[in-house]
């Protein structure tokens, strides 16, 4: 089945536009994070107590991580990694939503980076491309890079200085995963981006599902509920396709696949859980400042 | 190799393989964690009491009907046209009550039919009533769907296309089960009616379903429903373990759009954020 560019481009053209009303929608709570942010700067620093507690929680949610790790983090030391980090005197001292925000905003600083390193692998982002993968990867990282404004835009708004690295644990494990990629042929290498994607994409997702009942404000509520549910979508796609590749189907990555000629379990790949899981969740202030 | 023969190179056995893991994992971590996340919402709920009923529950009820139906509407284009908009638009503050039996005929779902209203909730519970009603209409699509396909009415179905719906509907039912699990464990009926704003909605476009495209036109409606519905619950919701068990269905219902848009050949994360502007605000639910 031959894709058909306009109607692509057409599709892109249009979600351009619904997007940016989505972010009009968007601006809303983040001005009134504005004003409560002054309202809190205005009445005093955060609460060292709360911050303590917070970072003994998670403290706690760490060891519990590396109990059940299995995982690709746990093969690279990536617990001791997180362990030292939370350890260290430069952890958080701000409030829990704004470590809650600093650490999504390094996740999706690592997920635009990561977006733009595949887009350099021609068959990723050149010309040797499939172009629904190559128009995936550029919408996804553009996203991204939406959300990482979102979630800097909250963290000033509260108070919280606005990060701008990746989440330092993640880090090394993507740094691995691309020297394999970058040594790998390209039907093996296309397969170890989808892999690194969805993995970064879940803890995205996990994360963010899991910081909704840590966040207080609801305007920070309000922000990261809008950017959960895309970063699932992120990851049902990437299921989908990692599904056609491994069954050397690569060929039918396309808008629409030719969804007569799949197998049935095709039809529920990209949805495994009724509830979306939060066991791999980083810990909420692992990327804080 | 015909157009409708699987993939070959894909198997059945290699496809269920790669979910087996997350089938496990699902089961060993993720339900015990959401049974907890119920039973510490019931508690939740019982140490609230009534004591905010009412007004309270209004004030944060962050939702335009105006703006829902103005979108509603533009939605209505991919779907039922006018029928959506008119049944939107008919069914204002007295539209609760409109007859789930008939929805129910029109969508061949006689499970759908059923109980749960007029216990005057409120606060968190009235957005688990919300949530239930909702899930319930969902459930009853897909079951339409699936007897119609059954009964050839849509021509060709493609068999993903049968393990979508019915895997969706699955997740529908498991969902339903869990916000009734909260209005039990509360003391209250579990809602089995469909939700009545939105089930004539539903109805008018399943009418004019004739194919895979059209229905899958209809459930990419109702999953997108569900998850702005859920999403803008999560700002209404003061229970901690409430905001868990909502955030951890929210993205499903949205990985269930990805998909349908994927099969409709829409570009399958049209937005970078995703909306409350199509969500049933819990004050519709006729308590």
């Amino acid at each position: 089945m031959e894709i058909d560019e306009t109607a692509l481009n057409g599709l892109i053209e249009q979600s351009r536009d619904t997007h940016a009303d989505a972010q009009r929608a968007a601006r809303e709570p983040l001005a009134d994070m504005v004003d409560l942010g002054r309202q809190t700067r205005a009445a005093g620093a955060a609460d060292p107590d709360e911050n303590r507690a917070f970072a003994g929680e998670n403290r706690r949610r760490l060891a519990s991580v590396a109990k059940r790790a299995g995982s690709l983090l746990a093969a690279t030391g990536v617990i001791a990694a997180i362990a030292d980090y939370i350890g260290s005197p430069a952890f958080a001292a701000s409030g829990t939503d704004v470590q809650v925000l600093q650490t999504a905003s390094s996740i999706e600083v690592l997920a635009v980076s990561t977006y733009k390193t595949a887009l350099g692998l021609p068959y990723i982002g050149g010309s040797t491309a499939n172009p629904v993968v190559k128009t995936f990867a550029t919408t996804t990282m553009s996203q991204h890079a939406d959300h990482l404004a979102a979630f800097q835009s909250a963290t000033t708004a509260l108070g919280g200085s606005k990060q701008t690295k990746p989440d330092p644990a993640f880090v090394p494990v993507v740094d691995k995963a691309v020297t394999a990629i970058t040594k790998a042929s390209p039907s093996a290498g296309a397969l170890l981006v989808v892999a690194l994607a969805l993995e970064l994409e879940n803890i995205a997702a996990e994360t963010y599902v899991s910081n909704m009942s840590l966040l207080s404000d609801a305007n920070a509520k309000k922000v990261t509920a809008s950017i959960m549910g895309v970063e699932a979508q992120h990851v049902s796609i990437l299921l989908a396709v990692q599904a056609l590749l491994k069954g050397g189907a690569g060929a039918d990555i396309t808008l629409p696949p030719p969804v007569a000629k799949l197998p049935a379990a095709a039809g529920s790949v990209g949805f495994p859980n009724a509830f979306y899981p939060t066991t791999n969740a980083a810990p909420a202030s692992q990327g804080a400042m | 190799m015909s157009a409708n023969e699987p993939v070959s190179h894909l198997s059945e056995a290699e496809l269920r393989a790669m979910t087996a893991d997350l089938d496990a994992i699902h089961h060993d971590l993720t339900l015990p964690a959401l049974k907890d996340s119920l039973a510490e919402w019931s508690e939740d709920i019982r140490a609230y009491g009534d004591a905010d009923r009412g007004a309270a529950s209004e004030q944060r009820l962050k939702f335009d009907r105006r703006r829902f139906l103005t979108t509603a509407a533009g939605v209505a284009g991919g779907v039922a046209g006018a029928g959506l908009l008119a049944a939107c638009t008919s069914s204002s503050s007295s539209s609760t009550s409109a007859p789930a039996s008939a929805s129910a005929s029109a969508t061949g779902s006689a499970a759908a039919v059923g109980g749960g209203e007029g216990q005057m909730l409120s606060g968190d519970l009235q957005v688990v009533a919300m949530a239930a009603s909702l899930e319930n209409s969902g459930i009853a699509t897909y079951q339409a769907g699936i007897k119609a396909a059954t009964a050839g009415k849509l021509g060709t179905v493609p068999p993903a296309v049968v393990t979508f719906a019915q895997t969706a509907m699955a997740q529908h039912e498991d969902h339903q089960k869990a916000w009734n699990a909260v209005l039990t464990a509360a003391g209250k009926k579990p809602v089995t009616a469909v939700d009545p704003v939105i089930q004539p909605t539903i109805n008018t476009a399943f009418a004019k379903v004739t194919n895979v495209t059209g229905l899958a036109e209809l459930a990419l409606m109702v999953e997108n429903i569900a998850g702005e519905t859920y999403q803008n619950g999560l700002s209404v919701i003061k229970s901690a373990a409430g905001i868990k068990t909502a955030a951890s269905i929210q993205p499903v219902e949205f990985q269930h759009a990805a998909i349908l848009s994927f099969v409709l050949g829409k570009y399958p994360v049209p937005n970078a954020f995703t909306g409350v502007s199509l969500a049933r605000p819990p004050s519709d639910y006729h308590t």
